[in-house]
């Protein structure tokens, strides 16, 4: 067998561990995350002082109610399509739901971002490189499409024909940007054997001050007392469509995104490079003795992770702000979560991007709606990163039940977890 | 792998370390030199400021929590498991810490203990708690440690900032009016300049003494031993009839008392817990990785490397306050950061413990 064959075997081999195992272990990791964020919900509201109990339990009193905590969080998150305050167990429908909310607004639009992010997460993660990075490469990049197009914007006509023109490139150049300051960590990885983790940690701090001092110092909006740059003009930014306008979603960023979910599987699966950088995820010796070239691959894998985290940072500044503001939200940290829960498989990151828009839309309905901090959705993120890196107890908790026998252990490091088959 | 390789691989490293101290000596000496002929020009302030005491003592006090730190990451290494998870053991350390202190009452003695040194030990016993979950999930549950060390670290970002707003209304906690404070030993701390090492926070004491006795017990005891058994040849040890999974539990426990008493350190040195964005430990666990692969493991070299980052870090604060040149701050404060990424660039091919990272299987177990 030739040394090609051997690594695709190996592959084979690993990939082909159950994708039902493995998308059951992401939901029980959901499961236990929300179980736990629910006691941890009990636990603070036992600190915390209210008028009246929320809940009683065992004769004790809490000022938060887990269990009304998630309703509220999922009604808010859709638009509230129930009406969570009304008495009872079945709660009736509310006649003035419309799907095209603000609420579903929000949760669409985080949705589209966290596809991004959990997309660059998920190409490095499958490289077998644990981009941390992806939150420094999306604030640069969304700095250079603000900056990009607010110098070019007044060089062309404005209006659609402008649009058409200076979104996507604006869009390329934050692609660009973001994609060279993740190759800055694969180049040390590559020659310096410097550890990808630590490096990227700390770019996302040299990105956030860099960043700031851009904008503050050279270019800031003169008009404006918070560090920001000067905001772009309708028609250069993605406007909402169907949408309430306050929801910052453009169902135009989500296409983009669903077809970035496409164009990446595409080249994961499909194509020569993707199989080199798989190989050189799941079996870096093989993939050299395969006559893969690690360096190239390295540096290579950590661009296009960049440039997809570059991209979020340009529909951020978009779709979202319309300019780029000091103190980008985590959507980078978030996009861990994202690529882990959805097993560093593409597909996968759609409906992982959902659920955690969800979280994060609904969380500002529970803050609003019961008092919760929003900062619970930092905790669940946590938590269920926590819980899909221990299959092992999953499988032993299965194993007691008698549900299903031991498979082989998930290979973390750039094994997908949540995969179909080869 | 031969003697010959090990000996050069073991040659390369030291000229690497040779060549960054030299480095910065000669940096240092060039400073020096150009601030000594023009003493009222940028270099005679650098010089100033490099030679100041209070330099010297806000150095110290900022390498405790990245020394603390790096001297966990050591234990937990050298016994085979990467602890990536520093970062939040002193996050929440530091968060336990200020609000144990502040639900006591700042002012409070308890049977002759005053408040805050019960915040300090709540704040190291949470890093132990969390250090215990991330050795349980990682030896016992077996997950991959990168993982598992970077969910510590999310956990922590969460759920002090959450915590804090539960009982605050916001992310900071109130400043609770009281520190640490400093220990002033007499006659000593009148020595100019050097002055600085007897007249400190009582965690730079505690650093001082802990760097030693780290290295003494890594070195010189049979617990030493089996640590870095267990992280190099985990068969072998098990050959000989310890239980590796024993020794490791042992090591991230320790990185978690470690982490937890720079944690702790941190925000009661200062009164306060900061949760904005990375909290106030903003990425000093981090840091505290590159400082002991800087020093390659020896406790010394690790404390050596916090302070020369730590030190980086005092004098760009200082040199925020130098007047009459115009580089933005936030520019300044990413030298530190800088310097790390190029020390790790440099020393990145440190030879890590062979078995770090690697699951051992006793073949033991019941399945």
């Amino acid at each position: 067998m030739s040394a090609a064959e051997t690594a695709k075997s190996v592959l084979r081999r690993l990939t082909a561990a159950s994708a039902t195992e493995r998308i059951l272990i992401s939901f029980a990791a959901l499961v236990l995350a929300v179980v736990v964020g629910a006691v941890i919900i009990l636990v603070s509201g036992r600190v915390t002082t209210c008028q009246t109990a929320a809940t009683t339990l065992f004769g004790t009193g809490f000022c938060y109610d887990p269990v009304e905590v998630y309703l509220v969080l999922f009604n808010g998150a859709l638009g509230e399509p129930f009406l969570v305050n009304s008495p009872g167990i079945l709660k009736p429908l509310n006649p003035d739901w419309n799907p095209l909310n603000f609420g579903f607004a929000l949760t669409l639009k985080e949705t589209t971002l966290l596809i991004f992010t959990g997309l660059s997460v998920a190409v490095s993660f499958r490289a077998g490189l644990f981009n941390i990075g992806t939150q420094g490469q999306l604030v640069l990049g969304g700095l250079a499409t603000a900056l990009f197009s607010f110098f070019v914007a007044p060089l062309l006509p404005s209006g659609l024909v402008g649009g058409l023109i200076l979104i996507p490139l604006a869009v390329i150049v934050g692609a660009l940007v973001g994609g060279l300051y993740g190759a800055i960590p694969g180049a040390l990885k590559a020659y310096a054997d410097a550890n990808e983790v630590i490096t990227t940690i700390m770019l996302n701090f040299i990105a956030a001050q860099i960043a700031f001092v851009l904008v503050s110092e050279f270019f800031g909006n003169p008009d404006s007392q918070v560090v920001e740059t000067t905001p772009l003009p309708d028609w250069a930014t993605l406007l909402p469509v169907a949408f309430p306008q306050g929801g910052d979603f453009s169902l135009l960023a989500l296409a983009f995104g669903l077809a970035l979910v496409v164009a990446v599987w595409f080249l994961l699966e499909q194509t020569s490079f993707g199989y080199d950088l798989r190989t050189s995820g799941e079996q870096p010796e093989a993939a050299e003795y395969g006559g893969v070239d690690a360096k190239h691959t390295t540096v290579t894998s950590m661009f296009l992770s960049g440039a997809l985290g570059g991209m979020g940072g340009a529909i951020w500044v978009l779709m979202v702000m319309g300019k780029w503001q000091a103190g980008v939200p985590s959507l980078g940290f978030d996009g861990i979560t994202v690529s882990i829960l959805a097993g560093n498989n593409p597909f996968g990151v759609v409906p992982a991007a959902l659920l955690f828009g969800t979280l994060k839309s609904g969380s500002l309905a529970v803050q609003f709606g019961t008092g919760v901090p929003k900062q619970l959705v930092g905790v669940l993120r946590g938590l269920i990163i926590l819980f899909v890196a221990m299959p092992e107890f999953f499988r032993m908790l299965g194993s007691a039940i008698d549900l299903e026998p031991d498979r082989e252990t998930v290979a973390t490091d750039g094994g997908r977890l949540g995969g179909d088959d080869e | 792998m031969s003697t010959t390789t090990i000996d050069r691989l073991r040659d390369t490293e030291l000229s690497y370390r040779a060549t960054l101290v030299g480095g910065a000596v000669s940096v240092f000496l060039l400073i020096a030199l150009l601030g000594l002929a023009f003493p009222t020009s940028i270099w005679g302030n650098f010089l100033a400021i490099l030679t100041s005491r209070s330099t010297l003592s806000s150095a110290l006090r900022l390498s405790v929590p990245i020394t603390f730190a790096a001297l966990g990451g050591i234990f937990s290494e050298k016994a085979g498991v990467v602890n990536i998870g520093l970062e939040g053991l002193l996050i929440i350390s530091a968060f336990t810490a200020v609000i144990t202190t502040a639900i006591v009452g700042p002012e409070m003695t308890v049977v002759g203990l005053p408040a805050i040194w019960i915040g300090f030990f709540a704040g190291v016993l949470s890093s132990v708690l969390f250090s215990a979950l991330f050795a349980v999930v990682c030896i016992r549950f077996k997950a991959d440690q990168i993982i598992a060390g970077l969910a510590v670290w999310l956990i922590a970002l969460g759920l002090a900032p959450f915590a804090a707003t539960v009982y605050y209304g916001g992310v900071n906690t109130d400043n609770l009016g009281t520190t640490l404070g400093t220990w002033t030993i007499p006659v000593l701390s009148d020595i100019p300049f050097f002055g600085a090492f007897f007249d400190a926070d009582p965690a730079v004491y505690m650093m001082l003494v802990a760097v030693p006795a780290s290295w003494y017990v890594l070195n010189r005891t049979a617990f030493g031993r089996h640590v870095r058994a267990s992280g190099e040849n985990p068969k072998a040890l098990d050959t000989v009839g310890v239980d590796v999974s024993r020794v490791r539990y042992a090591g991230v426990l320790l990185s978690g008392f470690l982490a937890g008493i720079g944690g702790s350190a941190l925000s009661l040195g200062l009164g306060q817990f900061v949760g904005n964005n990375q909290t106030m430990v903003n990425g000093k666990g981090f840091i505290a990785i590159v400082a002991f692969l800087f020093g390659n493991y020896n406790p010394v070299g690790a404390f050596g490397a916090s302070f020369l980052f730590a030190g980086l870090e005092a004098a760009q604060i200082r040199l925020q306050q130098v007047p009459g040149y115009g580089v933005p701050d936030s520019l300044i404060q990413t030298i530190p950061y800088v310097t790390v990424l190029v020390v790790l660039a440099l020393v990145g091919r440190t030879r890590i413990p062979a078995a770090s990272g690697e699951h051992y299987d006793t073949g033991d177990d019941n399945r």
